[in-house]
């Protein structure tokens, strides 16, 4: 029947053609192994990745139970993507078509999708070369594209994309001068005060052997390298952390970084520039704390800027500009501090005496740490609280309603929600490990075990959780802000084998039930063209 | 120049000449009373609502007619002729298995002049409607997913028809056996495919309908049959 059909088209010059070859191409999520993940949460909808097409397909909730759909085109090759952290926007670094065979072939680039309000592509950035990582600046002011898989790869090479300008004057190509090799981390620091100059940004670029700093202002100037001291063996000393802070006139701008396998803290106490072709220099100071550290904070005290590192069951407090140390010994071996001055008070300044909350692992306490350490009896400082588990990291909550709200996140199947005002735990019992979704806008967390149909919300005003049972197994689960200004929850469904489709359950945030809830799915195949 | 209007008068002499054989004697049952045909009709569809079902563009549907002269003149007749075409398609949408099925029904005047005793031209303007069924086996409900609409539209086409085999004479009323031929264009409006389970699936509970966007079967077709004649 098939040649028949042929036969009379051609005899007839009727011209039967095909369709696009995107019907032919099985949807399947990205896996997020390659530095791509299968969705991403905006703040306004939910961006789901489809690998096969190359292009992202954006979900959106004109009111409280419905959902609708928008694709983009992302570029071939996506090498990885990443939400800014306001949660407004997707940036996406593809390669482009590799190699480049014709001028007309798509070229590297980094692609600026706006999940929040406008719902568009608004910013394409052009590349040169293929890179592979992306680094995004918390003040969404500079994005760094680096780690190429070209044939010639320049490991020290960064790519400089200033977010307030568009086109190739956006674009700063950068050598770092070559001490050590491909960048592991990369850190914005805010505005940080030079004595002597303005104020200003800057890029802390941690490698094997050494650490440069790149003044934000001038990112093609000279950058500072300091190389990071051995440890302790005689041993490579790497960069195991790097904090910032800023004191007083007197301390300045401080950046310090912890050794892997040094009992000593490198600071470097950024200062007035020492020549003409300089805009700021470096001192560079090594502090002994007195054992490993196992974390290690810049915090103000009430005597001012200190370095404070938990080494064991000691916090040691260390000045910056005298490498003079006090030591408080503390409860449990806390390792994880968490400054929660501003979370207690938005309105305290920057440089207001810190409370630090310290956390540990390998304790079932935590502690409230006031930072006036004017007083002998600084051990007395530490307010500690029995929780009956371990902590293995604090998760914020965004926005100004529950700003005294943290969630601690437990190695057991448990967590908490902690009211720092209060000092109050609450445990959350889950009869299994679940990933935790905060709301953008801060007023309930989400738990859920990808793979199974349950999900839960806990709504931060009441502590009341309500658990769902979707008819799918979930993804992943989102709440975003719906046009209407109302929100939803999405609770993405790939189907069995995550190889079907996209799929949703849409949950009023407002009334969450599974009695109301509304199931979407076909979602891969919009946008076809 | 010269040489083509020659052509061009040898061919009207011609026609009128075989015009005059096929009018010469009467037609009889040469022109049919009754008429029956099966046959295929391929349809070009290009709308895009329609890939989703399809790896080609081709329609291919079986076709049934039948037709019964109203008037004759001559060579000249006007019959009634009504044809209902069947068919679908299936085909995989990124994975995920999709059928369409198309009933297509014609009915109308058709003009026919017969230009030699065993062959006819015809063409007919033919309101149609159609009922179309597009289906998707969704993955992720675990359900059959359904759209199913009406459209209405025109047919219009011309052709041919040759007899095959039937006696000399028409005084004969034996039957008579015809091969057609006919190409044109079918006109049918777009429809919005939103696809939905049925009551009956089991698919999550207020599941929302998955949109494909319009689908028209518009497009030019041709259909060859075989009839037969009394």
């Amino acid at each position: 029947m098939r040649t028949f059909a042929w036969l009379m088209c051609g005899g007839l010059a009727l011209g039967c053609g095909g369709r696009p070859s995107a019907w032919d191409t099985s949807f399947s999520p990205a896996d997020g192994k390659s530095g791509v993940s299968a969705a991403y949460g905006l703040t306004g909808s939910v961006a789901v990745v489809d690998r096969g097409l190359n292009r992202v397909s954006l979900l959106r909730s004109p009111s409280a139970l419905e959902l609708s759909a928008q694709s983009f085109a992302l570029g071939q090759g996506l090498a990885t993507a990443k939400l800014a952290f306001d949660r407004k926007t997707l940036f996406v670094l593809s390669r482009g078509v590799q190699p480049q065979r014709n001028p007309g072939d798509e070229p590297p680039k980094v692609t600026l999708l706006d999940g929040d309000s406008t719902f568009k592509i608004k910013q394409t950035y052009t590349l040169n070369d293929p890179l592979d990582q992306l680094a995004l600046d918390p003040e969404n002011e500079w994005a760094v594209v680096y780690g190429g898989s070209g044939l010639v790869v320049n490991e020290n090479e960064l790519v400089f994309i200033d977010l307030k300008k568009t086109g190739d004057d956006a674009v700063t190509f950068k050598t770092l001068r070559s001490f050590g090799q491909n960048p592991d981390r990369l850190t914005f620091t805010s505005a940080l005060s030079i004595s002597g100059a303005d104020t200003r940004r800057f890029l802390i670029v941690e490698r094997d052997s050494d650490l440069a700093l790149v003044d934000l202002t001038n990112p093609g100037g000279d950058e500072v390298t300091v190389p990071l001291p051995r440890a302790d063996n005689g041993g490579p000393g790497g960069s195991a952390q790097v904090v910032y802070g800023q004191g007083d006139d007197s301390v300045g701008s401080v950046i310090a970084v912890r050794i892997t396998g040094s009992t000593s803290v490198l600071l470097l106490q950024l200062g007035a520039p020492t020549s003409s072709d300089q805009s700021f220099s470096v001192v560079t100071n090594l502090v002994d704390v007195g054992g490993f550290p196992s974390t290690i904070d810049l915090v103000h005290t009430s005597q001012g800027l200190r370095l404070m590192a938990l080494v064991g069951t000691n916090a040691v407090l260390v000045d910056p500009r005298t490498a003079v140390s006090q030591v408080a010994q503390m409860p449990a071996p806390f390792n994880g501090i968490r400054r929660i001055t501003s979370a207690l008070d938005p309105a305290a300044a920057a440089t207001d005496t810190d409370i630090a909350l310290l956390y540990g692992t390998s304790t079932t306490q935590i502690a409230y740490f006031k930072l006036d350490v004017g007083t002998d009896a600084i051990d007395r400082l530490i307010d500690t609280s029995e929780i009956g588990v371990a902590v293995q990291s604090v998760i914020d909550v965004p926005g100004e309603a529950f700003h005294d709200r943290k969630i601690l996140a437990t190695p057991s199947h448990d967590f908490y929600v902690l009211d720092l005002g209060k000092r109050q735990t609450s445990p959350m019992k889950t009869t299994n490990g679940l990933t935790l979704e905060v709301a953008p806008d801060g007023g309930r967390v989400w738990a859920y075990q990808p793979g199974t149909p349950g999900f839960a919300t806990v709504a931060f005003a009441t502590l009341h959780p309500v658990s769902l049972v979707a008819e799918r197994n979930v993804s992943s689960v989102f709440d975003i802000q719906a046009a209407n200004g109302a929100r939803s929850a999405i609770a993405l469904h790939f189907g069995d084998g995550y190889q079907g489709g996209i799929g949703a359950t849409v949950v009023d945030v407002a009334a969450p039930s599974t009695a109301t809830a509304r199931f979407f799915s076909g979602f891969e195949l919009g946008g076809i063209q | 120049m010269a040489v083509r209007y020659s052509h061009r008068a040898l061919l009207a002499s011609a026609l009128l000449l075989v015009s005059g054989a096929a009018s010469a004697e009467p037609l009889g049952s040469h022109q049919p009373h009754i008429e029956a045909s099966l046959g295929a009709r391929v349809s070009k569809v290009s709308s895009a609502g329609y890939d989703p079902f399809a790896e080609s563009d081709e329609l291919v549907q079986l076709s049934l007619g039948l037709g019964a002269t109203a008037f004759r003149a001559g060579p000249l007749s006007i019959a009634g002729v009504a044809f209902w075409d069947y068919g679908g398609h299936s085909a995989q949408a990124r994975g995920q298995a999709t059928s369409l099925t198309s009933q297509r029904l014609s009915v109308g005047p058709e003009l026919r002049y017969h230009l030699l005793t065993p062959l006819y031209v015809f063409a007919h303007v033919l309101p149609a409607f159609a009922y179309t069924e597009a289906s998707l086996d969704d993955d992720v409900a675990q359900a059959t997913l359904y759209a199913r609409h009406w459209s209405y539209g025109l047919d219009a086409a011309a052709g041919a028809a040759y007899e095959l085999y039937g006696r000399r004479s028409g005084e004969s009323v034996q039957p008579r056996l015809w091969a057609m031929a006919e190409g044109g264009y079918g006109y049918l409006g777009s429809t919005h495919l939103r696809l939905a389970p049925d009551a009956s699936s089991h698919a999550p509970e207020r599941t929302a309908s998955v949109d494909l966007g319009s689908l028209s079967l518009a497009g030019p077709y041709a259909r060859v049959s075989i009839a037969v004649s009394f």
